[in-house]
């Protein structure tokens, strides 16, 4: 007994998001180089930004992955997603300012292993499945490169690795207060995981519409953000993270309202509904 | 556009192709042999260890019972939750009693995340069954077997017409037990490997002391293990592909595929794992 999982037609072809996606976070990510180049921290929340539009391409692949049926449920694609992204991330992190594009080259070496071994050994037998899976390591290394960038203003592994105290008035160097050292990359990584599973798993359906899923995919990037850049108050100075706060909350209140909006709009369309036609010989 | 083929619904178990075998093995012994050039004899041990830990974890997922959404309309036997949410829960939990206890020695760390996760699963299983038995009230049957193999419980007489079975039977909740700790044994195996590899590069490479690091080592070390973990959980999921219901049922015998394809995906993922410290101040 499987469930159908049934997706909507129409809207932009999946190849020109994955474009805009790859393209779109790897410039924003980059944007916050920003940062070292101009010596401040107000651009910290371009990394967040990344990881939004790596999530909306991410939630596109998981909706054209998962119409083939995988038995498995949504929510372990966004699973295997995060789970090679972070081992692409933080390897392309220690590469310095080559960091994402090497992250983007690992996590899809990783992602194309475990698409060549699900078609192959574990005979899953999916036409877009190595493709889907090499597009969803990259959207996981986005999300968390981009997240851990705007946790700490840089995506270099040694900017991760470090922090300041202040004790007695002095500011040490130390290990422990630091986005990796501190463990923030855990919660980075689930905030990464949570978003990019849910938007398809709460979405799909009969009457799925790609842009309400899209536009629940931003809000969920958005909801993601506000609790990395209540974090970044421990790693970057009050004013540049009071701006990324500021950026995520707008950010999601707009996109918030927008998906509200959209879910009326499709819930008025179905209201003249036609009786759901079960497919000839099951799903 | 809804479901487009999916999985090949055949009958027996279709065995890995000949390309899948060939590119497994080959990937297993590159990544053995860049282990041994990078990091001499530590890193080849080590990435031994993460690939018998991506192993472990891939078999004990076919044990944990997994009923999906059908278990949660007492429809089908098994936990009502899919396989990817399941194993993580069992690994990670498994993960934190073996990060707790890895100050007390290499097997006591190992004992502790075996412990950890088969005690999750238990208490997991046992309230399953709580809930199953006194809220919707319904005993427990197996669809797949007509008598269960360790109390000789017979099931027909009380299974449902219409469903595959529904509760939690003995023979499941061991399987659940076993799985949970063989999970937690090989996320804690990953763990302890990677922990003595970064414990023994980053106070070379930054010049500090090894209780300094501690905390980034331990950090770097369960992020890796975590995204390991789900990577290898996701894999054995698309070999189950949907519901389980332990150790009994036919479908358990498919695990040699997913062990072939955790053990190619560990092994790729573990490398760039042990190589992470290689590139640090290069750039």
């Amino acid at each position: 007994m499987s469930v159908k999982i049934e997706v909507g037609a129409g809207g932009i072809p999946h190849n020109q998001i994955l474009i805009y996606g790859l393209v779109g976070s790897l410039v924003l990510i980059y944007l916050t180089y920003l940062n070292t180049i101009t010596g401040t921290q107000y651009f910290a929340f371009f990394g967040g930004l990344a990881a939004v539009v790596a999530l909306l391409w991410g939630t596109d692949t998981i909706k054209h992955l998962c119409s083939y049926g995988l038995g498995t449920g949504v929510p372990s694609a966004g699973m295997i997603a995060l789970g090679s992204g972070v081992v692409g991330a933080l390897f392309g992190a220690t590469t310095g300012i080559l960091a994402p594009i090497v992250a983007i080259i690992v996590a899809a070496i990783i992602g194309a292993v475990a698409g060549l071994m699900a078609n192959n050994v574990v005979r899953m037998d999916i036409p877009v499945m190595i493709v889907s899976l090499i597009e969803l390591a990259i959207v996981g290394a986005m999300t968390v490169l981009g997240l851990a960038a705007m946790a700490c203003g840089t995506f270099e592994f040694l900017g991760m690795i470090t922090g300041t105290v202040v004790i007695l008035g002095f500011a040490v160097q130390t290990y422990e207060a630091s986005v990796i050292g501190g463990s923030i990359i855990a919660v980075i990584f689930m905030l990464g995981a949570i978003a990019i599973q849910h938007s398809f798993n709460a979405c799909l359906g009969p009457g799925e519409q790609q842009d309400r899923t899209l536009m629940l995919a931003a809000e969920c990037g958005f909801l993601s953000m506000i609790p990395v850049a209540i974090i970044s108050f421990a790693f970057i100075a009050f004013l540049p993270a009071l701006v990324a706060l500021l950026v995520s909350v707008i950010g999601w209140i707009y996109t918030y309202v927008q998906y509200i909006a959209l879910s009326k709009r499709d819930a008025y369309a179905w209201l003249d509904a036609k009786p759901i036609l079960e497919p000839k010989g099951g799903a | 556009m809804s479901a487009l083929g999916g999985p090949a619904q055949t009958g027996g178990v279709q065995p890995p192709t000949g390309m899948g075998l060939v590119l497994s093995i080959v990937l297993i012994i590159v990544a053995l042999a860049l282990a041994f050039f990078l990091v001499q004899m530590a890193g080849l041990i080590a990435l031994v260890g993460i690939i018998v830990g991506g192993v472990l974890i891939a078999f004990g997922v076919h044990f944990v019972p997994v009923g999906g959404a059908p278990a949660a309309m007492g429809q089908a036997p098994g936990i009502a939750t899919g396989v990817a949410m399941l194993a993580a829960g069992a690994g990670l939990a498994g993960l934190f009693g073996g990060a707790w206890a890895a100050p007390f020695g290499f097997a006591v760390a190992l004992a502790g995340g075996a412990v950890g996760g088969g005690l999750l699963m238990a208490i997991t299983c046992t309230m399953v069954n709580v809930i199953y038995v006194f809220g919707m009230g319904i005993p427990a049957a197996s669809g797949k077997v007509a008598k269960d193999p360790i109390t000789g419980d017979t099931f027909p007489e009380y299974k449902s017409q219409g469903t595959e079975g529904h509760g939690l039977p003995f023979i499941s909740w061991v399987g659940g037990v076993i799985g949970g700790a063989l999970g937690g044994l090989g996320g804690t195996l990953i763990y302890l490997e990677l922990l003595d590899i970064y414990q023994a590069q980053l106070p070379v490479i930054l010049n500090v002391t090894v209780e300094q690091i501690a905390s980034v080592a331990i950090s770097l070390a369960g992020i890796f293990a975590v995204g390991m973990f789900l990577m290898n959980a996701v894999l054995a999921a698309y070999n189950i592909t949907g519901t389980i219901e332990g150790p009994h049922d036919p479908k358990f015998k498919r695990f040699p595929r997913a062990v072939i394809a955790a053990a190619a995906a560990s092994a790729v993922a573990g490398i760039f794992a042990i190589a992470l410290l290689g590139l640090v101040g290069v750039f």
